[in-house]
Parts: structure tokens; sequence; C-alpha cells
């Protein structure tokens, strides 16, 4: 109950914070969309590329984006007065990575709620007939980059050169998120003739429920001195 | 080594055995030996960099000590950690309040955090009883320094602690501020509860302490009641209390 109370605190805390100050994710929001305009003009008006390329540029610029997002996922408690005040509160510290992760996952989501319908027109993407199973792999792609990186960034938040060091950190890690969700929503958009997106789908709930339990258990030794 | 303030029916609220603790290559503290009986108040005096916040830090189970052992209401150091944190609040220099929250949801906050839960009334209360009740709805943005630490305050005021740790608990305040601190230190004391406050302003702080300990450069000097203090003590940094 208590876990639940301060992971509570901690989401409603960010989401507050960032509805008040709004400037960075309107900032992010344009950035996405700048970047799908590149891969846009890139690559032309070539609908057949487009429409193969379409979902992996979707996830890079998804990917792109939420590495503005997650690092700035500890800078609220830096300007508060930094880390040792949250560490002070009694109680499960794993609330906060969770409180945490809750933030990055619902910011990520109303990011992509922009994204991709601009995606769907500059990028030739038709994800209607198979909608259903083309959220179901937003959600568990979304949650598998958040899972991990609200991780990498409490790894990275005392580094001098955090900017730098977590997407080095981060992208490595999480190559089986974007295999699974790039090669899932490409079978998907094609309406899967194979019925090959089983594997990738198990692929993706697979890594999300390993990496959620291997970063809560882990999260606590992170934080403390 | 030595022992300072030694109780001898078991009551100490911190009970530290030469405990020191390295940042970087520098010893912040140097085999610290020290009791502190319950309820009573102990005022940490010395020069910037003495050591002060370190000792609280170590105190209050954010920083792992070096070397020693210590408890901490009956609870060992490092490995009590969690039940220390639920008993004993924290008044840091720069405390932790978010500028884009107003007053009253930055106490709503703390008591979430603590694991409570409570009405906007006993939230109104508290802002009222750090002289902030006509600035509940207002972003901490706005607020002066001595308006920040006077909600500082307000945050330790949300839960029912044992042991309070002040660090600089003087910074930044006025007259009314200063004389608040006093009183809560008085209230917590009456109340049965420890307090232990660290200041460079010597003066401000012996009034309101049972015991004295003088630190410099990581090391105890002196532990002693304030009546006991040398005046050299009060002024150990050499400076005649300029920097007050």
């Amino acid at each position: 109950m208590q876990l639940a109370l301060r992971t509570w605190a901690i989401l409603w805390k960010d989401i507050l914070i960032e509805l008040r100050t709004k400037q960075s994710f309107s900032a992010m929001i344009f950035f996405a969309t700048l970047v799908l305009f590149l891969f846009g003009f890139a690559i032309g008006p070539d609908t057949a590329t487009l429409s193969r390329l379409g979902s992996g540029l979707l996830w890079i610029a998804i990917a792109f984006t939420g590495m503005l997002s997650l690092g700035r996922t500890f800078q609220s408690e830096e300007v508060a007065g930094g880390l040792d005040g949250l560490r002070m509160y009694p109680g499960e510290v794993r609330s906060i990575y969770l409180g945490k992760l809750l933030a990055n996952f619902t910011f990520l989501l109303v990011l992509e709620a922009f994204l991709v319908p601009v995606a769907v027109v500059l990028l030739q993407l038709e994800p209607w007939e198979h909608f259903p199973v083309f959220l179901g792999i937003m959600l568990l792609g979304t949650f598998g980059f958040s899972v991990i990186g609200t991780f990498y960034a409490s790894l990275t938040q005392h580094l001098r050169a955090r900017e730098l060091m977590l997407p080095l950190l981060l992208f490595p890690a999480l190559v089986p998120v974007f295999l699974g969700a790039v090669n899932a929503m490409s079978l998907a958009l094609a309406g899967d003739p194979l019925g090959r997106i089983g594997g990738w789908i198990r692929l993706l709930i697979s890594f999300d429920v390993i990496f959620f339990v291997v970063c809560v258990w882990i999260f606590p030794t992170v934080l403390e001195e | 080594m030595s022992d300072y303030g030694a109780t001898e029916d078991g009551t100490a609220a911190v009970r530290l055995e030469g405990i020191s603790k390295r940042l970087g290559r520098t010893w912040a503290l140097r085999e610290i030996s020290l009791e502190v009986e319950r309820g009573t108040s102990l005022v940490i005096i010395g020069p910037n960099g003495a050591g002060k916040t370190t000792l609280l830090r170590v105190i209050a189970t954010l920083l792992r000590p070096s070397a020693g052992a210590g408890e901490v209401l009956g609870l060992p150091l490092v490995r009590g950690a969690d039940g220390i944190r639920r008993r004993l609040g924290l008044l840091s220099t720069r405390g932790h309040l978010y500028d884009d929250l107003t007053a009253l949801e930055n106490l709503r906050f703390a008591a979430w955090m603590a694991g409570l839960r409570a009405r906007d009334e006993r939230f109104r209360s508290i802002l009222a009883s750090v002289g902030l009740s006509s600035e509940g709805e207002r972003r901490v943005r706005e607020f002066s320094s001595g308006m920040r630490k006077r909600l500082v305050f307000g945050t330790l005021l949300t839960r029912r602690l044992e042991m309070v740790l002040l660090d600089e608990p003087y910074a930044s305040l006025d007259g009314d501020g200063i004389r608040m601190v006093d009183g809560f230190v008085d209230e917590w004391k009456r109340a049965g509860r420890t307090v232990l406050l660290a200041t460079h302003r010597r003066g401000l702080a012996v009034r309101a302490a049972d015991r004295v300990v003088v630190l410099q450069s990581g090391r105890l000097l002196r532990y002693c009641r304030p009546s006991e203090l040398d005046p050299a003590d009060l002024d150990p940094s050499g400076d005649g209390g300029r920097a007050e």
C-alpha cells in the first residue's frame, strides 16, 4: 500500500511539473516531427521504400526523442536539492524507480499519440487494418524502452557527461526491444502473411518482463552511495 | 579515539564509535566517537569544512562510514538505514522543494512519500505554524530563500519524528525565522525528541543546546555543556566571528 502511494506521489509530481512547464514536451514533439520530416526528405517520394522502412524510421524517431525525455528523468530532483531528499523519506526506494518509470512511459505514450499520425502521413504507414496489434506492439516497445531507459538514467545521473553517456550505454541495451518492435510492426503493417509475428512479440514480452524484474530488483543498489 | 557523552542506561539516541569518512582524497571525519542522550539537543559547531554536514549525513544514513560503527535510535548504521529514516528527519542546507509545485502541493508530496495520507486542513495548519498561512497556493518558485527555509521546516512537520537533524537551520532566516527555529527546537525537546543542529553561527546555536560538539578539520575538538565552552571554541576559525 505504501509502495503504491509513494509510486503515485512520484508520478503525480512529475506529471504536474511537466504540465506546468510544458516547454520541454512541446520541444520534444517538435523535434520528433522534425526527425520524421528529415527521413521523409532523405528517402524522397518513393512510396514503396517509405512503407518498407516506415516502422524502423518511426522507432528511430521515438528513440531519439525518448532520449531527451529520459535524460530529464532525475533533473527535477537535482533542481529540488538532489536525490538525497527523496532517499530520506522512509519506505521502499523501489517506488522512486516505479514512479519515474510510469512517468516516462506516460510521456512517451503521449509523444507517440502525436507522432504516429504524423508518421502515417509522412511515411505512408497504414496501421488501421491491424490497429489492435499495432497498438500492442507500440505499448510493449514503449514499456521496454521506458524500463531500461529509466534505469540507465538513474545510473548516469551523477556522471558529468551524462548527456553523452546515457545514449552510449542505453542504445546497445535496447537492441532486443528495437529488433522486436521494428520487425513485429513491419510484419503487422504488411498483414503478417507468413504468421511470423508471434516470435517477435514473444521476444518483446520476454525482454519487458525480464528487464522489469531485474531493474526493480537492483535499483536500491544504484540509489545508495 | 576518545569517548564523549557516554550514557550508562542505554538511552542513547546516537552512539558513534570511531566513525571516519573519506570523501575522495580527503578525510571529512576522523575517528568521531560520541553519544547523544534521547530527548536532548546537541549543537555541532565548527568553521566551514569542519565536517558538520558530513557527520549529520552519516547519522542520517545518507553516507556510509569508511570506518567505525554506530547506532541511531537503537538501530545499526547502514543495516538499519530504513528503520532509522523512518524515525528521523533531516533538514538539509538546500532542502528538498519543487519550484513548480505550490507550497501545499510540496507538503502533500512530502506526506505521501512518508506513506501518510492527510487532508489539506492539516497542511494548512502546518503552513500557519511556519508563518506561511497565506502562501499555500503560491508556487515555490516565487518564494524568497527565507520562505523556502520555512517551508522545508513544514515538510518535517508532516511526520512524527523521534529525532530531527538540522543543517544550518538559521541560514537565510530573519529575526522571526530564527525565533521560529528556536521555538521548534524547544517544542521538540519538550516532546522528548532528540535534536542535532549543525551551524557555523555559533553564538545563535549554543542557546538551544544541552551539549555542544566542536569540530575542526573532521576531528572532534570538544564535547561539553554550553557553559563549559571556551570563548575560543565559539570562534575556532579565528575569524573573530566575522563569518557570522
